[in-house]
């Protein structure tokens, strides 16, 4: 005889109830709350063509890191260094563009800088993710370490080789290098060319308004969709499901839960190497203090999205709706001038906490209330 | 009389200067339940963690279908057969069944994803083989009662090739009902006939519903062996209270 008895009293739900049991569903109806409050607030100012040019802007740097902070939160880790990594691979990629590669390698061109920055951050990545497995320290105490010694690291550097914090003016490298204008050029423009040709998108002299979205949105669409289809569909996702939830666990059952927290490590630091990227190469400029409190952003955005402190759980679209929800509140001075801007910061703090209340109720109805 | 699948003679363990197994030999055939009885301190534990691959033993040997093996890590243990479902079970509370039953062990399609709809059915499947018809093996661990958790541990370890399955103390932190629904599960498991089970706990009744054999291990010694038949209930009551006579605890327990 099967012993049905005990799965019977679980409650077979309709497919209204399985949506409402989703991790993405409260960050899902904040989001709308959020777009349609704007909207009506900003008097449609900020999804016109500019404005949605600006809001997607931020919430794609926000998403980038925050994709990464919320996986490695799945995997039961913090990265504080985030901020600081975003500054450090800002500073060494302007800086190899101004003065050159490294040891006399020559002049430097954007891809060229952009490698052996990535070469280094991963590096960085990798030596953070091998202490904490290592030490079997908290994260939060290691990468609040190297928040401090990288910041330093990246002020250091400029002060001793550029004699300022901060380099601006340096070539419109979008103009030559396919590989500059990958990062920081326009993409998409065949949206705004469609909003054009419906009569829309127009300037005060009736010509096209906007070119095109920045480019950092196709890459948090890029790195967004690679962390989901990786958590979900294979193995790597479930070892990372695995190692945060109980580590333990995973390592009695072969997960090689040490490579697992080290690789998710070097991906924050992934994500930081491409949010500064970005910034270089459309902007062209750099300053030591780029990305500071990224690292609290990133991780606040993560909780919004419904991933857990806790790890073992959260979903990559639930990120995505945080990511949009915190990007827009944060822009929303410039679309409705007469709220104070520091309300943004008000609003994040409350979201925040009802956040982490929302996702402690989550995580009790999966885990039976333990 | 058949072959013992797994063989232990004369196995020490010590830790520093403190020797946790003095010499203890086992015989677990399979078809059988050889239940592992002893008091807290006794040694089990131990015993079950240098079978599994966790410790290396000081002296003595294991061995398989009659040949000595070495085990240097709970890998090599789970290769040579030795499926360990351990008290805490090595689940995931947040993660379904399926990803339970496949943690570390995923099937992969060509692109390195996951065979989903399959592992579902291999882990519906396996566990409906040992008494439960979970209908939802999407749905998270957490939502399953204990003893069901203990069926899912039992039925990846057989999924996974154990020929021994030890089993730690499976019922202890569990209620009336579901303590039989993990003792029928044994059962069930001991009737496929190809598997043998070590079965430790601290419960009497529970080894005499399903025991083949027992060993009675106190202070790292072995106390007692035997099978069901051949051990009497006054004796076992004995060998459980670590060898001391019931009576002498009796009059000890009078004179306070």
């Amino acid at each position: 005889m099967a012993d049905t008895s005990e799965s019977g009293r679980l409650k077979q739900e309709t497919a209204i109830e399985k949506l409402l049991r989703r991790p993405e569903i409260g960050s899902f109806v904040v989001m709308l709350v959020i777009i349609v409050a704007l909207a009506i607030a900003s008097d449609g100012k900020s999804f016109n063509a500019l404005g949605l040019k600006n809001n997607i802007a931020i919430i794609a740097q926000y998403g980038i890191i925050a994709t990464g902070a919320a996986v490695l939160m799945i995997a039961g880790e913090f990265d504080l260094s985030i901020g600081s990594m975003i500054g450090f691979a800002g500073m060494a990629m302007s800086m190899m563009l101004k003065w050159g590669l490294p040891f006399g390698m020559g002049e430097a061109t954007p891809i060229t800088a952009f490698i052996i920055t990535l070469a280094m951050t991963l590096a960085l990545g990798w030596l953070i993710g091998t202490v904490v497995v290592r030490s079997g320290l908290s994260s939060f105490i290691v990468t609040l370490a190297f928040l401090f010694f990288l910041r330093g690291v990246t002020e250091v550097s400029f002060r001793l080789i550029n004699k300022s914090t901060q380099i601006s003016g340096l070539p419109d490298y979008k103009e030559e290098s396919w590989f500059a204008n990958l990062l920081g050029g326009d993409v998409f423009g065949w949206f705004y060319d469609l909003w054009f040709m419906l009569g829309g998108n127009l300037n005060r002299r009736g010509e096209q308004w906007v070119e095109g979205f920045d480019a950092r949105f196709l890459w948090w669409l890029v790195i967004a969709g690679v962390a989901y289809f990786f958590l979900s569909r294979t193995q790597i996702g479930n070892w990372i499901y695995a190692t945060g939830d109980n580590k333990e666990a995973a390592r009695a059952n072969g997960v090689p839960v040490n490579r697992v927290k080290i690789g998710l490590f070097m991906f924050t630091a992934f994500c930081a190497t491409m949010f500064a990227a970005c910034q270089v190469f459309d902007t062209n400029t750099s300053d030591a203090a780029k990305g500071n409190l990224m690292e609290l952003f990133a991780i606040a955005i993560a909780v919004v999205g419904g991933t857990l402190m806790t790890g073992g759980f959260g979903s990559v679209i639930g990120v995505v709706f945080g990511a949009i929800t915190v990007g827009l509140v944060a822009n929303a001075v410039f679309f409705i001038p007469a709220i104070d801007g520091a309300w943004f910061r008000v609003f994040l703090g409350g979201i925040l906490l009802a956040a982490v209340f929302a996702n402690e109720r989550i995580r009790k109805r999966i885990t039976g209330g333990i | 009389m058949a072959e013992p699948y797994l063989r232990v003679e004369g196995l020490v363990k010590r830790f520093g200067p403190f020797t946790a197994l003095g010499g203890v030999d086992l015989e677990v055939f399979p078809g059988e339940v050889h239940c592992l009885l002893g008091d807290n301190g006794a040694g089990k534990s131990t015993l079950i963690k240098t079978l599994a691959g966790v410790h290396e033993p000081t002296e003595g040997k294991i061995y398989i279908e009659g040949k000595p093996v070495e085990f240097r890590s709970p890998r090599d243990a789970s290769d040579a057969g030795i499926g360990t479902v351990y008290q805490d079970l090595a689940i995931n509370q947040l993660l379904s069944v399926t990803r339970n039953f496949f943690m570390g062990r995923e099937l992969k399609g060509p692109l390195g994803t996951l065979r989903m709809d399959e592992m579902n059915k291999i882990a519906h499947d396996e566990m409906l083989k040992i008494g439960i018809d979970f209908s939802d093996p999407t749905q998270a661990v957490g939502t399953m009662s204990g003893g069901q958790r203990q069926t899912l541990a039992i039925a990846r370890a057989i999924y996974f090739g154990a020929k021994v399955l030890i089993l730690d103390e499976p019922t202890s932190a569990l209620g009336q009902k579901q303590q039989m629904g993990v003792l029928k599960t044994i059962k069930k498991v001991r009737a496929r006939g190809d598997i043998a089970i070590i079965f430790i706990t601290h419960n009497e009744i529970h080894s005499r519903l399903v025991g083949d054999r027992f060993t009675f291990l106190a202070l790292g010694q072995t106390i007692g062996a035997g099978t069901n038949a051949e051990i009497g209930d006054e004796e076992m009551r004995r060998l459980m209270s670590g060898g001391a006579e019931m009576g002498d605890l009796e009059q000890e327990l009078a004179a306070i």
